[in-house]
């Protein structure tokens, strides 16, 4: 066909230039790739961690509100509750204003809610009768922080506790825990000071099964051990709800938990119900904080969000400038092979050809080198992909939370926080959608250089085109 | 013997900034069918402006031209187009051929216009023209690969293998030295002959004129006709 065999001999002769425009295309394209695959990698580590934060399952997680330091924290004895002041004479503690001398060395167990304020259970079956909600499940999520006093302020040791509900073990972060060794929890563990700790945390502390950890103050049995999805911050133990909420205080100053828990997971009926199920849940509980996975995911920091940033701005206008680029070297590219051209079309035309087959031609030639600049972006796009697999350090992901505490020092009040650090492998992935995308992005690059080349030879007049050479 | 051209009071006016030029001023001029008519004169006294005009490349400012009965003035530039891929075949100076084409790919795109069904046909056309200008041994060349004198006989095969009626060319020996000349100009008029055509040829190289039966003379746009 004749068509093509122009195309190719065209082609052909202006080499070069045409893989100088194909490359241009396609390091574009290519970097369209590479970004969208970092990006998409960057979001599946972040939808991972999200899903380690947030519970297999769980649509909503409503959580007691953040509870505020003590009235009183400017000056040891002066409120009610109980606090620890450390001072030049030593520590002491003081409990509705009665302060008791602590000597060197006494270590401070608490189990408590540290990050939340205590909601009623009631509230649980409550948020389960909202319309569009197909199941709730009540937890406490504490902190058992241990202090040993000391001359010197020390940053306390903290470890998480999950108070779970084990009626319920689809919803909560226990939901995506597997036993690695020892045993779940039966129902008749409901009532038992038994606990499942995370494997990476008893492998961390040299804790086994059949062991003991002391939680609160009181010893809990270690049933089993539990691995968590990589890149989770899970909690390091679980315990039944009824004995987390016997052992625990609402914090280092607060009274007992026993009829309270401080989370609430919520599965909706369908995703567009979400916003229907918070508002609902909003009105039933004013206090409480309403959490959805995008909300959850402005709280995390550290490299991966570092990551994220990354790829969302910078890679984006990166590659879009590069795309800018390489559209204008087209068009200019393509404009300047149309100029040369001027006395060939121009003889086309006196010999018969239609304005509209000559431009068919050129734009054929452009799409060509749109469809060559596509397949060679395509494979930087997999190379780019497979570079950043090879070389991009290991993420991390860090949720910072507060511990509740609150303590005294010469140098003023601090409130120390707690935070999980996690490791968070990255994968850039090509996806279809990524490369059907680039692939009409480069098809359009070609077709706007051939459109300006088109435009160009549309004004062409055949007496001016000969005129000019002959 | 039918009038293929009738020209009455053509002008053609360019405009080039605050310039204007006429470059075609009032031409009167009847051409039989079939008939040789060469046209003198020098350089940029509007000799090539005269044959955009009668090939359909351009359009008079002012006047009529007839060809075959049809004002070329009066056209669409669709029509216009037709008129040039059905009834015209150009010849010129530099050749201009599609370098990257071969030799009968050239002939080939003058036929594209005319949507000749069947590539069999097409390559029957392409390969009678080529002959009938004496290079059927060069089908395959590229034009870098042939000389002048080849390359210009590959624009005459193009200009005849849509059998037009008239044959336009443009100095077309106007590159050529003076024994390849010859044979160019004997070439067209044995073609002109055998084939009946009408043939308008611009050059300003007296041994080529003579050649033809009549012989006009265009001085600053105006056009005279010598015996």
């Amino acid at each position: 066909m004749f068509f093509f065999t122009y195309l190719a001999r065209e082609l052909r002769r202006r080499l070069r230039q045409a893989i100088f425009i194909a490359l241009g295309l396609a390091i574009g394209v290519g970097l369209v790739l590479t970004v969208t695959a970092a990006a998409a990698g960057v979001k599946n580590a972040q939808a991972g961690v999200l899903q380690g934060l947030y519970g297999v399952g769980t649509d909503i997680t409503v959580t007691g509100a953040a509870p505020s330091p003590p009235k009183g924290l400017s000056g040891p004895s002066s409120g009610k509750g109980t606090q620890i002041t450390m001072g030049p004479d030593g520590a002491q503690i003081c409990t509705d204003g009665k302060c008791h001398a602590l000597k060197n060395g006494y270590t401070i167990d608490n189990l408590g809610s540290a990050s939340y304020s205590p909601i009623s259970a009631a509230s649980v079956s409550k948020v389960a009768a909202l319309q569009g909600v197909t199941a709730a499940a009540g937890g406490l999520l504490l902190t058992d922080n241990q202090t040993t006093i000391s001359s010197t302020p020390t940053q306390p040791t903290s470890f998480t506790v999950d108070g779970a509900d084990i009626s319920k073990p689809k919803l909560g972060p226990l939901s995506q825990a597997a036993v690695s060794s020892g045993r779940a929890f039966t129902a008749a563990d409901a009532n038992k000071n038994v606990a499942l700790v995370d494997k990476n945390y008893a492998a961390s502390k040299g804790l086994k099964v059949g062991g003991t950890i002391k939680i609160g103050g009181t010893a809990f049995t270690i049933i089993g051990l539990v691995a968590q999805a990589e890149g989770s911050s899970p909690p390091n133990v679980y315990v039944p709800l009824a004995r987390a909420q016997a052992v625990a205080t609402s914090g280092p100053t607060g009274g007992s938990l026993k009829n309270d828990i401080n989370t609430i997971y919520v599965t909706a009926a369908k995703s567009t119900d979400l916003a229907t199920v918070q508002h609902e849940i909003a009105k039933l509980l004013p206090t409480a904080q309403i959490t959805t996975p995008s909300s959850l995911a402005s709280q995390v920091t550290g490299s991966l969000t570092s990551a994220a940033k990354l790829a969302n701005d910078l890679g984006k206008w990166l590659s879009i400038l590069v795309l800018i680029a390489a559209f204008a070297v087209a068009v200019l590219l393509t404009m300047a092979a149309v100029a040369r051209r001027v006395r060939e079309f121009g003889t086309l035309k006196a010999l018969g050809w239609r304005g509209g087959r000559i431009i068919a031609q050129v734009m054929g030639e452009s799409l060509a080198v749109g469809i060559l600049g596509a397949a060679v972006g395509v494979g930087l796009g997999f190379a780019g992909a497979a570079i950043i697999n090879a070389i991009a350090p290991s993420l991390s992901a860090t949720l910072t939370q507060p511990t509740g505490l609150h303590m005294m020092t010469p140098n003023g009040a601090i409130s120390p926080t707690t935070s999980h650090t996690v490791s968070v492998p990255m994968y850039a992935s090509v996806g279809v959608t990524a490369i059907s995308v680039a692939v009409v992005l480069a098809l359009a690059g070609g077709l706007l250089a051939g459109a300006f080349g088109s435009w160009r030879i549309g004004r062409l007049r055949p007496a001016d085109a000969i005129a000019k050479v002959g | 013997m039918t009038t293929m051209y009738e020209l009455t009071s053509v002008s053609k006016v360019y405009h080039s900034g605050t310039r204007t030029v006429e470059a075609v001023k009032g031409v009167d001029l009847t051409i039989d069918d079939g008939a040789w008519i060469a046209i003198r004169g020098r350089t940029g006294h509007g000799k090539s402006t005269l044959l955009n005009l009668l090939g359909g490349l351009d359009r008079p400012t002012s006047g009529q031209l007839k060809l075959d009965g049809r004002d070329l003035g009066r056209l669409s530039d669709a029509e216009l187009t037709r008129v040039r891929a059905n009834a015209i075949g150009f010849v010129f100076q530099t050749f201009n051929l599609v370098p990257t084409l071969s030799a009968a790919e050239n002939v080939e795109a003058a036929l594209i216009p005319l949507h000749i069904s069947g590539a069999a046909e097409r390559r029957r056309r392409v390969a009678a023209a080529l002959d009938s200008v004496g290079l059927a041994d060069r089908a395959r060349h590229l034009p870098s690969e042939l000389s002048g004198g080849q390359q210009q006989r590959v624009a005459i095969a193009r200009a005849l293998v849509k059998e037009p009626k008239v044959l336009l060319a443009d100095e077309p020996t106007g590159n050529l030295d003076e024994e390849t000349r010859d044979e160019i100009i004997a070439l067209m008029e044995k073609l002109w002959r055998e084939r009946g055509l009408t043939l308008i040829l611009v050059s300003h190289d007296g041994a080529v004129v003579r050649r033809a039966q009549r012989l006009a003379v265009m001085t600053r746009g105006h056009l005279a006709l010598r015996s």
